[in-house]
């Protein structure tokens, strides 16, 4: 049987990102926690839907393997 | 434990007369207003203007140190550069918001409103008829029992989620926006700018709101499933070198606007929303700091009438929902139709209505008679209008 392909989830670039926020409602299961540490992406609520990636305004959203 | 008996999260334009109105209500009542930032009203995430009417219900601008700007007039560009000129004399104001939420920060504490800054909330959970709330910040990290907590956090909300609801935005609701403050630019200082074009700005509008002679905001916001896949920054860089080459910038800013309808369930027991965390933006304009003081207004109101009758149940906040879908909620269900309505319109469509407004004298261009001349020329608009009267 040939593996299974990775696990996709979104992954924050902190330098990139701006902590503005928008991504949070975006994210159905509430993956995403913004504090004053910075944005985090909880990799095991992610469902990887992408639904966060393109509204980003600066473009600090990506799909990686998980 | 540290009790309160109202908490307000977010000391946004709602957080802060949420905390006003309820400490005003009731003298004695204990309201505590957090806020994550080391300081309320900044950073900036906004073009920050205001219409006149709504920002005199709260604090009187004449004279005020919190305010960049008086406009006096609001010039429309079509896609094809052609510029529509509406005058109006009272329209309204560019605030300072770093020193704008302060001064509503300052009239909370004037009513006895506590007001911690620098402190998150980072969760909370039912206790004793209210909410057992996670607190961090300088005072490290404690927990606060309230009887009522009003969720104004702003875009990125979790006390909503916290609390159960339903605050979720589809992708097609979401503004990303950008934002330069660029000076340098021959733009009039009296004039908001609304620059309408799918090339510069799918789904939205760019802006140009003046902060001074020479210095204006500048920015858009646009809808990401209609892009060509470039982010809200890559759109602004193009249109800041395209329209403004020799402007220097002086700062950036990103956010997002939710362009919906107010969240159906806005309360729940002992939790109400205000502001953007509970989408009351006006999805055509995109405005939502007026609003949010008037969702603060009536949360305030709201939550100190409910802690003296000893109610915080969601039936009786849902009082709050009804009044505030009075006010504005219904009619930003009207605007979100006009809104779908308007972006089945092409950019020639545009094109076309700002040659025939441009046929009216300027001194006789009102909005009601651009609309009703715009009907008769264009008859595509008509059941955009008939949306906007029924
Ligand atoms: C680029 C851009 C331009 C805009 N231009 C305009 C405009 O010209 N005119 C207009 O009317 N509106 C404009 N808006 C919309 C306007 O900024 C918002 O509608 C308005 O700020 C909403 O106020 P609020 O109090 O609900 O939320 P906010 O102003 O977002 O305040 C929420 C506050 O809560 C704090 N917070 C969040 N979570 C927590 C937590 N867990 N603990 C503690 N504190 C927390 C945040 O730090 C923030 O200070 C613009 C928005 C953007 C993004
Ligand atoms: S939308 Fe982008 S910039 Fe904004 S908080 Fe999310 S990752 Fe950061
Ligand atoms: S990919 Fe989907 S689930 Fe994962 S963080 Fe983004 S929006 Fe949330």
């Amino acid at each position: 049987m040939p593996p299974a392909p990775p696990r996709r989830i979104a992954a924050v670039d902190h330098d990139a990102c701006d902590e503005c926020g928008l991504c949070l409602p975006l994210c159905p299961p509430a993956a995403i926690r913004l504090t004053r540490r910075g944005l985090a992406v909880d990799a095991k609520t992610c469902t990887g839907c992408v639904k966060c990636i393109a509204p980003c305004p600066v473009g600090a959203l990506a799909m990686v393997d998980a | 434990m540290l009790r309160a008996d109202v908490l307000v999260v977010g000391a946004g334009p709602a957080g802060c007369v949420a905390a006003w109105e309820a400490a005003a209500a009731a003298p004695g009542l204990d309201v505590l207003l957090i806020e994550r930032d080391d300081a309320v009203g900044a950073p900036v995430r906004c073009a920050e203007g205001v219409g006149s009417a709504g920002l005199r219900e709260f604090l009187n601008p004449d004279g005020a140190p919190w305010y960049s700007r008086k406009i006096t007039k609001v010039i429309f560009w079509a896609p094809d550069d052609s510029e529509v000129r509406v005058g109006g004399g009272d329209i309204g104001y560019i605030l300072d918001r770093t020193r704008f939420e302060p001064a509503l920060a300052d009239e909370a504490k004037r009513v006895g409103a506590e007001i911690w800054t620098g402190t998150e909330a980072v969760g909370m959970e039912r206790l004793n008829g209210g909410w057992k709330v996670r607190l961090h910040g300088p005072r490290g990290e404690q927990d606060v029992l309230a009887k009522l907590v009003i969720g104004a956090d702003g875009v990125e909300s979790m006390v909503g989620r916290w609390a159960g609801l339903d605050t979720r935005v589809a992708a097609r609701d979401m503004e990303s926006c950008a934002q330069y403050v660029i000076s340098n630019i021959a733009v009039d200082p009296d004039a908001i700018y609304l620059h309408f074009a799918d090339r510069w700005a799918p789904g939205g509008y760019a802006w140009v709101f003046p902060k001074g002679v020479g210095v204006a905001n500048v920015g858009l916001g646009l809808v990401a499933l209609k892009s060509d896949g470039r982010s809200a920054c890559a759109y602004l860089d193009a249109y800041a070198a395209r329209y403004f080459p020799d402007g220097e910038v002086l700062g950036r800013t990103v956010g997002g606007v939710i362009a919906g309808v107010t969240v159906k369930q806005a309360v729940a027991d002992a939790v109400m929303l205000a502001g953007d965390a509970a989408h009351m933006i006006n999805p055509l304009s995109g405005g939502g700091i007026v609003n949010a003081m008037k969702a603060g207004r009536l949360a305030g109101r709201h939550a100190a009438a409910a802690i003296a009758a000893g109610d915080t149940s969601a039936r009786r906040l849902n009082r709050y929902r009804d009044d505030w879908m009075a006010l504005l909620g219904e009619d930003h269900i009207k605007y979100y139709r006009i809104k779908e309505a308007l972006g089945k319109l092409d950019d020639a469509f545009f094109n076309r209505l700002a040659r025939t407004v441009n046929a009216i004298p300027v001194e006789q261009r009102t909005l009601g008679r651009i609309f009703a001349h715009a009907l008769v020329n264009h008859p595509r608009l008509i059941p955009v209008a008939a949306r906007l009267f029924l």
